[in-house]
């Protein structure tokens, strides 16, 4: 993996996993997500995260990006497999460029019950500069954004407190290469 | 307000079969799809050839395409009609056939709503299509069907299904012809146009420092066009290298030549299976180490440098890693191989490779395809012998069901031409045949097109006698009978200890009867003695003939890898044993 965050990270020893972020520029027309989705269970891959935007209204281009697990030869046979399909004009894995920048984001919605835990709460997203979008009297609502395994960080770390109720959604991870 | 140049949905797409030089349609009617057949009605460049069920069509289709090079083209309602063509369509897409299935759809206001004979075609056919289209806007029918035809034929080709709802096909817009429109390239995905020629000289390179080369040439060689074959026949002479074909290759190159090995793989000669496991120079033409190829992959052809020409960028280190490969059309890159050979004249006939060509006759000794014709029983095997040389001196087309006959169709009908065998391979769908024959006949009406069957195939897709004599069409169906699923009691006998468990076809209809009642004609041979007279009046009648060749019951197809070994492990006869290991191993493959 050579991507690197957009945001700063505070602690920089995440494992290694054998993931792989794909992106893919596809005409945006009816059926290309269903042609991809099922591209990945008829042949078996995984999806552990998927994310489809248009990104460009005059070309009708939309980026999809999908965060996949598997070897090298996998891969290499999804982005085959990928780029077959009509409305493909390309699929990349970020992780065979030279250089690539990875986010992602997360709204985490969290009640508490306490001042104790209050501050813990805001400790942490202090730490991981996480911007305040809501916030009431027994619950917050942060926005934060980065490499997944940072918002991974900052949910562990959440997750050290106790009696809190955490609820969260994911945009799965997004990438570019330069 | 009519304006002139505007045309209805069903009159565009017309027009545009005209424009794609399509003159044979095959299909059934139904209500999605009633007024492209009142378009059909009132013209006469197109030849509708009525199926008696859509898998007919589909199967038609790709007889007509595999025969003469071009794109099939059917036509089917919307529902049971494209649900019917599913197979036919996941079998083109197999075996890279080019086909375009035009389907009718409910009207767009009641796409969604349960109507009347809908379905999700474009859901249920997506991953059994190279692409397919749901066409909710007239405006954009010329164009998609063009493009429709331009992706089934390009690169790999395979089939494309449009979706036309009723509505759309009454809507009018302005006709596009096919020279106003640019397709776009990305979507076209045809292939490189410029020859890999650090490929080209790797490859000369190799050759002339191999000691033991060989040629695999699979389905993609015929795809390329005829043009492919003949630069690999240049190739193989001027090189002397064995080469031998995959089931799909047969006819690329003359089954009779010396330099031809034969059909290699699980049912594949002995000399050409051996000649793989110890090359030390694999030539892939065209051919995607199918597992009916390589037998066990930890064992496939150990020793040897990989070199692979494919179109489908997916098919290059997909099953087997290949050490170089290039994904230039096979045609463009063997004739740049002939003439870097040439201009630089390169001496390969200095090298004849006296060493290997030693050790591939003598596994030829073996004679793997040799059997004991008896004096009464008709061993299947001689069936398809007789029947070569009773008529290999004819324009002959052979299509085949799926199953054991369709091995030894393999092994013993020899095809020097390419587009002359047209047989179900990846899919392996049985009933594929005789609508096969339908459609081959129909792109060659002066040809003599056989379908080699065995009867429980045969059974599949009966009905389609019906539109042979419909349209006269003198096909022969040639069925080597043996009153059982023939491949599956051989498995259960190789693998399941002989218990026959439902391949036994009980109940057969009498097949001279069955003819004469579709007004056809029948014909049988019950013994050795009634074979050949048996082929001849087959061949002579002009009309469509069943022949009821009544074959030994026991007989298996040698030689066998069994799933799970490797192509040194073969068994030749009955009498071979399978090593138990493998066995338990291969009982769970296919």
């Amino acid at each position: 993996m050579s991507s690197t965050s957009v945001y700063p990270t505070p602690i920089n020893a995440f494992k290694q996993s054998k993931r792989s972020v794909l992106s893919i520029i596809v005409d945006n027309e009816p059926g290309i997500l269903a042609r991809i989705v099922g591209l990945f269970s008829g042949r078996g891959y995984n999806i552990e995260a998927l994310n489809v935007t248009v990104v460009d209204i005059k070309n009708n281009l939309s980026r999809i990006t999908i965060e996949t697990l598997g070897e090298e030869k996998v891969i290499s046979q999804i982005i085959a497999q990928l780029e077959k399909l009509v409305p493909v004009h390309s699929a990349t894995n970020l992780a065979n460029l030279s250089e690539s920048y990875e986010a992602e984001i997360c709204l985490v919605k969290i009640e508490f019950d306490n001042n104790e835990q209050d501050q813990k709460i805001l400790n942490f997203a202090d730490i991981y500069r996480s911007r305040t979008v809501q916030k009431r009297q027994n619950i917050v609502v942060y926005e934060i954004s980065g490499t997944s395994e940072r918002i991974n960080k900052f949910l562990d770390d959440l997750n050290t407190i106790g009696g809190i109720k955490v609820e969260l959604v994911r945009s799965g991870p997004i990438g570019l290469g330069i | 307000m009519d304006n002139e140049n505007e045309f209805t949905g069903a009159d565009i797409l017309l027009k545009a079969l005209k424009d794609q030089e399509v003159d044979t349609i095959f299909g059934y009617p139904g209500g999605a799809v009633l007024p492209i057949y009142d378009a059909i009605f009132g013209q006469n460049f197109l030849k509708h050839v009525l199926v008696r069920q859509e898998a007919g069509a589909v199967h038609a289709a790709e007889g007509y395409a595999r025969s003469s090079g071009k794109v099939g083209v059917l036509l089917v309602t919307s529902g049971p009609g494209v649900t019917n063509v599913v197979t036919g369509l996941t079998d083109a897409l197999m075996d890279s056939i080019p086909i375009v299935c035009i389907s009718g759809q409910v009207p767009s206001h009641l796409i969604g709503t349960d109507a009347f004979q809908e379905c999700d075609t474009t859901g249920i056919t997506r991953p059994c299509t190279k692409h397919n289209y749901l066409v909710k806007d007239v405006s954009k029918l010329s164009e998609t069907i063009h493009e429709a035809f331009k992706i089934a034929s390009s690169g790999r080709p395979g089939p494309v299904l449009i979706d036309i709802p009723k509505d759309v096909q009454f809507a009018k817009s302005k006709y596009i012809p096919k020279k106003d429109i640019s397709f776009r390239e990305h979507r076209i995905k045809a292939g490189s146009k410029n020859v890999n020629k650090n490929f080209v000289e790797e490859l000369v390179n190799h050759i002339k420092k191999s000691e033991r080369p060989i040629f695999y040439v699979g389905g993609g060689c015929l795809n390329s066009g005829p043009q492919a074959s003949q630069e690999l026949i240049k190739l193989v002479n001027k090189t002397n290298i064995p080469i031998t074909t995959t089931l799909h290759g047969l006819g690329c190159f003359p089954g009779e030549d010396k330099s031809s090995l034969g059909m290699l793989g699980m049912h594949g000669n002995y000399e050409a299976n051996l000649a793989m496991n110890k090359c030390d120079l694999m030539i892939n033409v065209g051919a995607r180490f199918d597992d009916r190829v390589t037998g066990r992959l930890d064992a496939f052809s150990p020793d040897s440098v990989k070199f692979h020409i494919d179109i489908d960028q997916s098919s290059i280190n997909k099953n087997v890693k290949v050490d170089f490969h290039t994904n230039t059309d096979i045609t463009l890159t063997l004739k740049e191989i002939n003439s870097f050979i040439e201009s630089n004249n390169i001496e390969l006939e200095k090298k004849d490779y006296t060493n290997w060509w030693g050790q591939i006759n003598d596994w030829r000794k073996k004679e793997c395809l040799h059997y004991e014709q008896g004096e009464e029983i008709i061993k299947p095997q001689h069936a398809i012998s007789r029947l070569y040389d009773l008529t290999s001196h004819k324009d002959t087309f052979i299509t085949t069901e799926v199953g054991q006959h369709q091995m030894w169709a393999a092994q013993y009908y020899k095809f020097s031409k390419p587009n002359r065998w047209i047989t179900s391979g990846g899919l392996g769908t049985m009933g594929f045949g005789m609508p096969a024959a339908v459609g081959a006949q129909m792109a060659n009406p002066d040809s003599l097109v056989i379908d080699i069957a065995g009867e429980a195939s045969f059974l599949m897709n009966i009905q389609e006698i019906a539109t042979a004599v419909q349209y006269k069409l003198p096909i022969k169906i040639f069925i080597l009978n043996n009153e059982y699923m023939g491949m599956v009691r051989q498995w259960q006998e190789l693998l399941h200890g002989s218990r026959y468990s439902e391949s036994y076809v009980d109940a057969l209809p009498d097949f001279k009867k069955l003819a004469e009642s579709f007004n056809a004609v029948g014909v049988r041979a019950k013994n050795i003695s009634e074979l050949d007279d048996a082929i001849n009046e087959m061949v002579s009648i002009d009309r469509p003939v069943i022949a009821d060749i009544w074959v030994d019951k026991k007989e298996n197809c040698f030689p066998m890898i069994p799933s799970g070994a490797a192509h040194h492990e073969m068994l030749l006869s009955k009498y071979d044993k399978e090593n138990p290991e493998n066995q338990e191993k291969g009982k769970v493959l296919v």
